[in-house]
């Protein structure tokens, strides 16, 4: 059984003409100890996705189980809890909070749990040595580098045990060494049987994946098993059908390229897909949120 | 467990922003200490009064013209009348008679006041009481003379005069005029004793013996043309067993007296004490009342500062979303965030009305007495006014959306 299925779901933002449709009748499903990479231009909808797999967000349409439970119109209460229990976030922006220190940063939603203060701390010590940061327990967020606060974000999505870590261009603001980094840990918990969601704009990163998934318009449009160390073909084919121009591009890796790839391109890539009739079915459905 | 990591949270916060935090206190601080200092002034003046009038033994009963308390049909007091004193009338020599004359009594001295400025020299005394009294009366009160001594049956009718201690410093200057002489009305009295100082009663200002000049009752007759004006007899009961049925015995002689009607009061020491502590608890009340409006200011910023501080957190609030924490988690957290910015104001409220307080008792005649449940109470209303006013930022920083949280720059 999946742990995470997602069935027809959809969401919409605004009314009327205003409509925009986020995520468009999407299925989408993850097995345990997979690392799915979501890959697609800016405003495909890889965050909505993430942020509805996430219980942050609810879908407009459709049905979402997560660990056999029926997840999408829970209450705020309980969807805190599922959080709490069986997902951890890493984010671009890292969001460690600033008056906590390391330690405690990390033992944050271990106190939402109500364990004692002894019991988090120790926990979240022995997660820090996981990621590499025992020596920075006592730290303030502020005092580390880019890399290592995400590898504290990371000690923190980690130390609940949870059954999904969801994690949203991970590596968006750090630079290639940092990222490279930040992947090989990613690396290591999917290998210890973690599942693993991420989004990224970097091609190169897809080689850590074990799923690549591509998306277009608040839609999958290509999802593929991938070996490690590869990427795989439909990615490569996006990759260098665009030139890297600047020095600065290709230091940056294909990521600056990616978010300013035409929707013409995307689209004749879309025609060797498989999936060809999800263009077909948006067009209607754009049709009928303007009645 | 669970609270004391919030308290601990809060304290962090409010630290991480000391002046903000400090002058949103300013409005807690200033309601508590004022509140404190006045329930504090009023407790210390209840209790100097309790002294005064415990000391004058309990079978002691006190007449006066006018209806200061309501009764009920079993003669228990269940109002004040706070306005009786301002005209009273006055007794004559009859109700002086008819107390006398009552069974259970033992000896009477009435105050029989002399209208009439004391002069000494050149000076006057516009602000002193001039009253008649019998020989008696400083036995009866209990009070004994610094200097000289109190008139004797054997000077019932000399012009002598017996005076509070405030008197002998404004009007003659001096602490023992013994011998010297003022005028009352034309007529020439001399000084024959000085009182020991009576202990000051503020807020009772009818009472103030140390500002009276006291003459034997016939000679006050004189002074004042023959006119009688008693404002006050004192009765002593044989014993404090015999004291209430005397003091009933009073009450239903001059009710007959005055054709059935009760236009006086009656009042044992106890009593006394009653009517004195419940005026003392309205004016108190009142002026804290006034005091707390202070405290609802005070609320009003803490609650703009919680805005302040929900809307700056937006960021902090999504993440501790994301990482689980329930609504009713981040709602526990900001509210006992201005819990604490009110309690900690609240008791440096305190500590400020101590100070206060001090400076009260160096510089007036007041005693003010802060009582452990002053204390108590105070600080559990700055609490409730961090509650009250910590709600509405509380549940707007609870019902934030996660998403739109975490995007919040
Ligand atoms: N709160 C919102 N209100 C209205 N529209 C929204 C809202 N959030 C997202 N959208 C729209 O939904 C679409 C998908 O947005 P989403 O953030 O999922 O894109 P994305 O794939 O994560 O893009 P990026 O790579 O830039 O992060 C966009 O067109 C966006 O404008
Ligand atoms: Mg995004």
């Amino acid at each position: 059984m999946p742990v995470i299925e997602l069935k027809d779901v959809s969401k919409l933002y605004g009314f009327g003409d205003a409509t925009t449709v986020a995520l468009d009748e999407v299925n989408f499903s993850v097995e345990k100890g997979e690392f799915v990479a979501i890959m697609g231009p800016s405003g495909s909808g890889k965050s909505t996705l993430l942020n509805i797999i996430g219980l942050l967000d609810k879908p407009t349409h459709g049905t979402y189980d997560l660990g056999g439970r029926r997840v999408e119109r829970m209450r705020a209460n309980r969807r805190s809890k599922i959080r709490r229990d069986t997902i951890g976030f890493i984010f671009q922006s890292f969001n460690l909070l600033p008056r906590l220190n390391v330690l405690e940063n990390v033992a944050l939603p271990l106190a939402y749990k109500g364990k004692t203060q002894t019991k988090r701390l120790k926990q979240a010590g022995a997660i820090l040595e996981e990621v590499g940061l025992a020596d920075r327990e006592y730290f303030m967020p502020k005092q580390l580098s880019g890399g290592q606060t995400q590898r504290v974000a990371i000690a923190r999505a980690l130390v609940n045990n949870p059954k999904i870590i969801i994690a949203d261009e991970p590596t968006g603001n750090l630079d290639s060494a940092s990222s490279l980094v930040i992947m090989e840990l990613l690396d290591k918990i999917h290998r210890d049987g973690n599942t693993i969601l991420m989004v990224t704009h970097n091609p190169e990163l897809t080689k850590y994946a074990s799923r690549v998934v591509f998306m277009h318009d608040g839609s999958i449009v290509a999802d593929e098993m991938s070996k490690f160390g590869e990427i795989p073909g439909f990615i490569k084919r996006r990759m260098y059908s665009v030139k890297i121009k600047t020095q600065e591009d290709k230091l940056k890796g294909v990521s600056a390229v990616m978010k300013a790839i035409p929707d013409k391109n995307t689209k004749n890539d879309d025609s060797s897909n498989k999936k060809q009739k999800k263009p077909i079915k948006k067009y209607k459905r754009k049709n009928k949120a303007k009645k | 467990m669970l609270l004391s990591r919030n308290i601990r949270l809060a304290v962090s916060s409010l630290r991480s922003s000391k002046w903000r935090s400090y002058l949103t206190m300013l409005g807690i601080i200033i309601g508590v200490a004022s509140v404190v200092v006045t329930v504090s002034i009023g407790e210390g003046v209840k209790k100097q009064v309790v002294k005064q009038i415990n000391e004058l033994g309990p079978e002691l009963i006190t007449v006066r013209p006018g209806t200061t308390v309501q009764r009920d049909e079993n003669g228990n007091i269940v109002g004040v009348n706070l306005l009786a004193g301002i005209n009273p009338g006055s007794f004559s020599e009859k109700e002086w008679t008819a107390i006398t004359e009552t069974s259970g009594v033992q000896s009477t001295s009435p105050l029989n006041v002399v209208s009439g400025v004391p002069r000494y020299q050149d000076k006057t005394m516009p602000n002193s009481i001039v009253v008649g009294t019998t020989d008696n009366f400083a036995a009866l009160i209990g009070q004994e003379l610094d200097y000289g001594a109190f008139f004797s049956d054997n000077d019932k009718n000399e012009n002598t005069v017996v005076i509070g201690k405030r008197v002998a410093d404004e009007l003659f200057g001096e602490l023992a005029p013994i011998g010297k002489s003022i005028q009352v009305r034309g007529h020439t009295l001399i000084v024959k004793g000085i009182f020991k100082q009576f202990p000051s009663t503020p807020l009772v200002a009818s009472n103030d013996y140390n500002s009276t000049i006291f003459m034997p009752y016939e000679v006050s007759k004189k002074v004042s043309s023959g006119q009688v004006q008693i404002y006050q007899i004192l009765a002593k009961a044989k014993d404090e067993k015999t004291a209430n049925s005397a003091a009933a015995n009073i009450r239903s002689n001059l009710t007959k007296l005055h054709g059935g009607e009760e236009d006086f009061t009656v009042l044992k020491q106890d009593e006394n004490l009653a009517v004195v502590s419940n005026m003392l608890n309205l004016l108190t009340a009142f002026i804290a009342g006034v005091a707390a409006i202070s405290l609802l200011v005070g609320g009003i910023g803490v609650m703009n500062i919680m805005l302040v501080l929900v809307s700056e957190r937006t960021r902090e609030i999504g993440v501790r979303k994301a990482v689980g924490a329930t609504n009713k988690q981040i709602l526990t957290q900001f509210l006992v965030e201005s819990s604490v910015l009110c309690v900690v104001g609240g008791l440096l409220g305190i500590i400020l009305s101590v100070i206060a307080n001090y400076l009260i008792r160096v510089f007036t005649d007041l005693q003010p007495v802060i009582t452990i449940p002053i204390i108590l109470i105070s600080v559990g209303i700055a609490l409730i006014v961090g509650i009250i006013f910590g709600t509405t930022p509380a549940v707007i920083a609870a019902r934030k959306d996660p998403i739109e949280s975490l995007r919040y720059e």
